[in-house]
């Protein structure tokens, strides 16, 4: 057993991309074009490595992870632990202050610290036709996959806020500098409505800190460790509601959910491929990670309070994503990554009506729903980089008959698309049917109605499948994407892009088939993350 | 009556004034002597700040009221002073490389003179601990600030902004004294001691003691340009060389908060035992409210104001008044935990601060202009600079993993901590502002006018050295912050001299 | 009506008439000597109180010392007299608000003075001050006393600095 020797596994995982910022940084430009050229290639290459090797290392940890050992509240069942002292002041009249790097994972991590180095490794391809500041693009690009592996390893709150806001900058950067024509107004957006939701997170962490006396997230799971004169002391405080709902909002804001969306189509649209692949694939996980790991289990009074706004919340998220998904084909440009933007809003808000539920199949459902939205998602954005790449143009309207032109990309596509619909056989069914089930218990008229929506997402998406691939080529694309031939040797995708896109697509079919070797991992957890639940909230059907 | 032996001892302990006022007239005697160099009283003055604050730092764990009561001192005042000393330490580095100040005098002796001058003031200010002491020490830092804000007096800008200072400073200062008499007449004596010993057997009317407190924070507040009694800062801000203008910012401001915390621990506190959680103030006033109301004032209007700047300095100028009401926030908690709130604050606070103002400097150097639209692509034509700038900029606005969250984050604390969570909220809000405009500055640098990566714009090495050697500090205690946090708080005790 | 009371609202009268003079006249040399007289009313108000010392000085510094500087500075500045020292217009707004602060404030400061209770310090035998004044700026404020001559000298250095002509 690897968590067993004194191989500090996650520490590695998390700052493995330093090292790559390090390189990257220390490669010399070039002199002449050709000089520029290599230097160039090299950058992306240092960068392909390293996210293989976290790659490797997330297998290694899935390999080695003892499912049996639930962990959540229990300091004893996390596994691969590192915690050692960070900041230790003496504060005379206050008492200790203590932050401690404390890094650990349990079921609900896993599937994410996998889902991240995936998506990681699988974005740093189309990352390939990024031409400008190759630099300070791969820098970004690796600080940012630095923050969320720190997120979903960290179990002191100090520092998964550290990590969280990390990623803050490096997202800038990236939407804003290698972004679309509005680029400055999604990056600006993106910044300020993140900031708003973590400021907020910011002061229940200082409110938490006087209560329990400590950053650690574990403790402050236990009731028992909140003196019972401080803030967020007792129980079914108003106090704890709203710092409840301080905390939730600013994951909310992430996730997205409704009404705390609108940054999501402004930031997809703008940024470059990869980034959205990677904003689709991990960010928005990290939302609803949040949820699991802090808001809900820290004060599961003002969940329990809370909970049907919640489901109703989800609801509103899945049907509103998907008319507005379905609404991209009626109104105004018809943008692809808009509709996929809106999707996710949909598929998200089906996560949160899976935790909503309380149920432990819905919320198995909806941390598999997490793992295969990002996915999906990430397959489905590459897909539309791979044409905006030659086309130039992410417009619905502009394309038709490309079946015919790009066979090989018709079939990964429609995978991807299956998927998304929830077809049985791809790993979206499991997930949405495991949500559905759970949420029918507790929720059942929220989940008639949000299961209505799988329809509109049957009909948008395939919409698209039938806009895009189907019918009549527009006499511009007649010919080939590039007639000189230097780019883009054949009008099918390239081995690159295949690269890429072929392993998710693998994935989603298998996990469709074969669902267990992610579902196994999480269920202990989720089991002992609804008995904390349990005493304070509403579980359908027991 | 102060006796002899009181009288060596009090001598023995100010020594690092003493050292200030001597460089001052070295500075001022071999600046005439030698008349080719140029910056001869800037290498002084840095010798006689630097042997003050070897004096300074003999004086750890020294607890003693000095001068018949006049001067304290204590750990938290050396605190603030080593703030101050390494200020003006910073200043007279950064004004050896102002083409602004170069080009407007072929000598710069007076000017370093004045700093020294002004050193010696807050000096003052931070020990002070009777309401003549203060006035003394508020009109020495303020004289000289005068003259070094219309330094460049060819420049128009800078003699309006001179002037504008003065006026507002004489009317502060004016409003301040008669608080002060107010105060006097109720208590019958000067000294915070006696004051606070005088309110806590006999009982005063409320409604003058409030008067008499709000006005001799407005001469406070007029320091640390706190609103309502900032009008002057954008103006003279602007106006002032960056060099003063830094330097305003920060040292007068320490100087402004030490001030102000005694004020109240000293002269208001209830020195009933055990009242080191919260200070109980005498005299049936809500303190706590007042300073919270006037801080939430203070960042708000900051904050807002600062969104529409376009010169840099006006810019900063504006944030600055919101950083005021941060730590006006971290004040209005009234207990020790805010006290140390502000002083790890401030640690921040320098390095970041002046830090942008640096990098200002620079740029005004190269293109003559303070405009924010200069910064256009600065990214790309002079990288290090950029990403200090970056640096400084996020600490500013207070995000991780930079020092300046470490700032923010005890003074949420402390409030958080005392249950003020409307003024926490508020706080935060604020911050989400502050980033609005920071982020401004990082667009136009990364994002706007990326084609001017052609014309590169070259620093030298030791200019950029100055900038790393500040950028370094507010990322690194930004991940690892303890030393500063122990050393706050062990200067977080308030002499009150029992 | 004792004599002191009549001459100290004789002493107060003069102060504010003048006073109101320095601030509302639009005559530079007017000022000046209305100054003068508000000086001199001050300093009646010093002897009432027995503070013979205190009223010596401000005689002599800054009706003897500083006034006439200011009267030299003003004749000497030959294009200085005609000048009408107040520019510009003030809005009836802003009037308004000052004129509102200025009631307000005063008649709070006024409530004040009428009703407050105020420290009494012990009543002592008329004598001199000097003596008095001389020990304590040299014992109990020794420390603000060198501290007014180092802020003197900062002054001077500045002034210097400023009135020195371009380079």
């Amino acid at each position: 057993m690897l968590g067993t020797m004194n191989f500090p596994i996650l520490t590695w995982i998390t700052f493995l991309p330093i090292l790559g910022i390090l390189i990257i940084l220390l490669v010399p430009s070039g002199k002449d074009e050709k000089g520029q050229e290599l230097s160039k290639k090299i950058i992306r290459w240092v960068a392909v490595g390293i996210t293989f090797v976290q790659l490797i290392l997330a297998l290694v940890i899935y390999l080695n992870y003892n499912p049996a050992l639930a962990g959540v509240n229990n300091l004893k069942t996390f596994q691969f632990v590192e915690k050692m002292s960070w900041i230790t002041a003496t504060l005379p009249m206050v008492g200790n202050i203590n932050i401690e790097y404390f890094m650990g994972i349990d079921g609900i991590s896993v599937p994410m610290i996998l889902l991240t180095a995936i998506i990681c490794f699988v974005a740093v391809f189309p990352s390939f036709g990024i031409k400008k500041a190759v630099k300070g693009y791969f820098a970004m690009y690796l600080m940012l996959d630095l923050a969320m592996m720190g997120v979903f390893c960290a179990l002191d709150f100090f520092l998964f806020y550290l990590f969280w806001e990390l990623m803050l900058l490096p997202m800038y950067f990236l939407i804003g500098v290698w972004g679309g024509p509005r680029k400055e107004y999604a990056a600006i957006k993106f910044f300020i409505y993140t900031l708003v939701g973590s400021v907020f997170m910011l002061l229940v962490m200082i409110g938490l800190y006087h209560s329990t006396g400590s950053f650690n997230i574990i403790e402050m799971m236990n009731a028992a460790n909140f003196r019972g004169d401080s803030i967020f002391g007792g129980l079914n405080t108003t106090i704890r509601y709203v710092a409840f709902m301080g905390l939730f909002i600013g994951f909310a804001i992430k996730v997205p959910l409704f009404p705390f969306h609108t940054w999501l189509p402004d930031a997809h649209v703008e940024a470059p491929t990869p980034i959205s692949v990677i904003l689709a694939g991990v960010l928005l996980k990290m939302g609803a990670y949040g949820m699991i790991r802090i808001a809900f289990p820290i004060f599961p009074d003002a969940f329990g309070y809370f909970q049907t706004l919640i489901a109703w919340l989800g609801m509103v998220s899945i049907v509103y994503g998907a008319l507005c998904a379905l609404g991209q084909h009626k109104v105004g440009k018809r943008d692809f990554k808009k509709l996929i933007a809106y999707s996710s809003v949909s598929h998200m808000g089906l996560v949160i009506l899976g935790l909503a539920s309380m149920r432990p199949e819905g919320t198995v459902g909806a941390i598999f729903q997490m793992f295969n939205h990002g996915i999906i998602t990430a397959m489905l954005f590459m897909i539309v980089g791979v044409i905006y790449d030659r086309a130039h143009t992410r417009g619905l309207d502009d394309f038709g008959g490309l079946a015919k032109k790009m066979p090989i990309y018709t079939g990964i596509m429609a995978v991807a698309f299956f998927a998304a619909i929830g077809l049985p056989g791809m790993s979206g069914f499991i997930s949405e049917v495991l949500v559905f089930l759970g949420a029918f218990k507790s929720y059942p008229v929220l989940t008639i109605i949000s299961g209505l929506s799988i329809i509109l997402g049957a009909a948008y998406m395939l919409w698209a499948l039938q806009k895009i691939f189907f019918g009549v080529l527009p006499e511009k694309w007649q010919g080939p994407w590039d007639p000189t031939r230097l780019i883009y040797k054949t009008d099918d995708v390239n081995g690159l892009e295949m690269v890429a896109l072929i392993p998710l697509a693998f994935i989603l079919i298998f996990l469709g088939v074969y669902p267990n070797p992610i579902l196994n991992l999480m269920t202990g957890s989720v089991n002992q993350f609804i008995e904390i639940m349990k005493p304070f909230v509403y579980i359908g059907g027991l | 009556m102060m006796d002899i032996s009181d009288l060596i001892k009090s001598i023995s302990l100010f020594k690092p004034e003493t050292t200030l006022i001597v460089t001052f007239m070295l500075a001022m005697i071999l600046d005439m002597a030698f008349k080719k160099s140029k910056n001869i009283a800037g290498y002084i003055a840095i010798a006689g700040l630097v042997i003050a604050g070897i004096f300074l730092f003999q004086q750890t764990g020294v607890n003693y009221k000095a001068f018949a009561n006049l001067l304290v001192i204590d750990s938290f005042g050396q605190f603030m002073k080593f703030i101050v000393l390494m200020s003006s330490l910073i200043i007279i580095v950064f004004s050896f490389f102002s083409n602004e100040l170069h080009n407007a005098h072929t000598k710069l002796g007076e000017y370093y003179t004045l700093i020294i001058g002004m050193t010696f003031g807050m000096f003052l200010l931070v020990g002070s601990a009777n309401l003549i002491m203060i006035y003394v020490a508020i009109e020495t830092m303020s004289i000289s600030s005068y003259v070094l804000a219309g330094y460049t007096r060819e420049v128009k800008r800078a003699s309006e902004a001179s002037l504008k200072y003065v006026i507002f400073g004489a009317v502060s200062s004016g409003i301040m004294i008669y608080g002060i008499s107010i105060l006097f007449g109720l208590t019958g004596s000067l000294n915070l001691f006696e004051i606070n010993q005088f309110l806590s057997v006999n009982n005063v009317a409320t409604l003058p003691l409030l008067l008499s407190g709000l006005m001799i924070l407005s001469g406070f507040g007029y320091k640390i340009s706190a609103v309502p009694f900032h009008f002057w800062t954008p103006d003279v801000y602007e106006g002032a060389p960056v060099t003063i203008t830094a330097y305003l910012s920060v040292a007068s401001k320490a100087a402004g908060f030490a001030v102000l915390l005694r004020f109240f621990k000293t002269g208001l506190l209830d020195s009933v035992p055990g009242t080191s959680e919260a200070w109980q103030l005498l005299g049936n006033i809500d303190w706590h409210y007042v300073i919270a109301v006037l801080a939430v004032l203070t960042m708000t209007l900051g904050n807002l104001v600062a969104v529409w700047q376009t010169n840099m300095k006006r810019l900063l100028a504006y944030s600055s008044i919101a950083h005021a009401g941060y730590l006006l926030m971290a004040v209005s908690v009234m207990n020790d935990n805010g006290v140390s709130a502000v002083l790890i604050y401030f640690v921040f606070y320098m390095l970041m601060n002046l830090g942008a103002f640096f990098v200002v400097q620079l740029i005004a150097n190269k293109l003559d202009s303070e405009n924010i639209d200069e910064y256009n692509g600065l990214g790309y034509r002079s990288p290090v600079l950029a990403v200090c700038m970056t640096v400084f900029l996020i600490s500013l606005a207070g995000l991780p993993p930079t020092s300046g969250f470490i700032g923010k984050l005890y003074v949420f604390s402390s409030v958080i901590n005392s249950g003020y969570i409307w003024l926490a909220i508020i706080g935060v809000l604020n911050s989400v502002v502050s980033l609005y405009y920071y982020a401004k500055i990082i667009r136009n640098m990364y994002l706007r006018d990326v084609e001017s990566a052609k014309t590169k714009l070259v620093f030298s090495p030791v200019t950029i050295a100055i900038v790393l050697m500040l950028a370094i500090p507010s990322l690194l205690f930004g991940v690892y912050f303890t030393p500063i946090v122990e050393w706050a708080n062990y200067s977080m005790n308030i002499f009150v001299g029992n | 009506m004792d004599l002191i009371t009549i001459a100290f609202y004789f002493f107060s009268a003069l102060t504010i008439v003048f006073g109101a003079v320095v601030v509302f006249t639009k005559n530079i040399m007017h000022a000046a000597f209305s100054l003068l007289f508000a000086f001199f009313g001050i300093a009646g108000l010093y002897v009432l109180l027995s503070a013979d010392f205190l009223a010596i000085t401000q005689i002599m510094i800054y009706i003897g010392g500083i006034l006439v500087l200011i009267i030299f500075g003003v004749m000497l500045t030959t294009r200085i007299t005609g000048v009408d020292v107040k520019t510009g217009k003030i809005g009836k707004i802003q009037i308004g608000i000052a004129g509102l602060l200025t009631v307000l404030i005063a008649a709070t400061l006024i409530m004040i003075f009428s009703t407050s209770k105020w420290y009494l310090a012990d009543s002592k035998p008329l004598d001199s001050t000097v003596n008095e004044i001389g020990t304590a700026l040299l014992t109990n404020y020794l420390l603000a006393f060198e501290a007014a001559s180092m802020l003197l000298l900062i002054a001077i250095v500045g002034a210097a600095f400023i009135a020195r002509k371009k380079h």
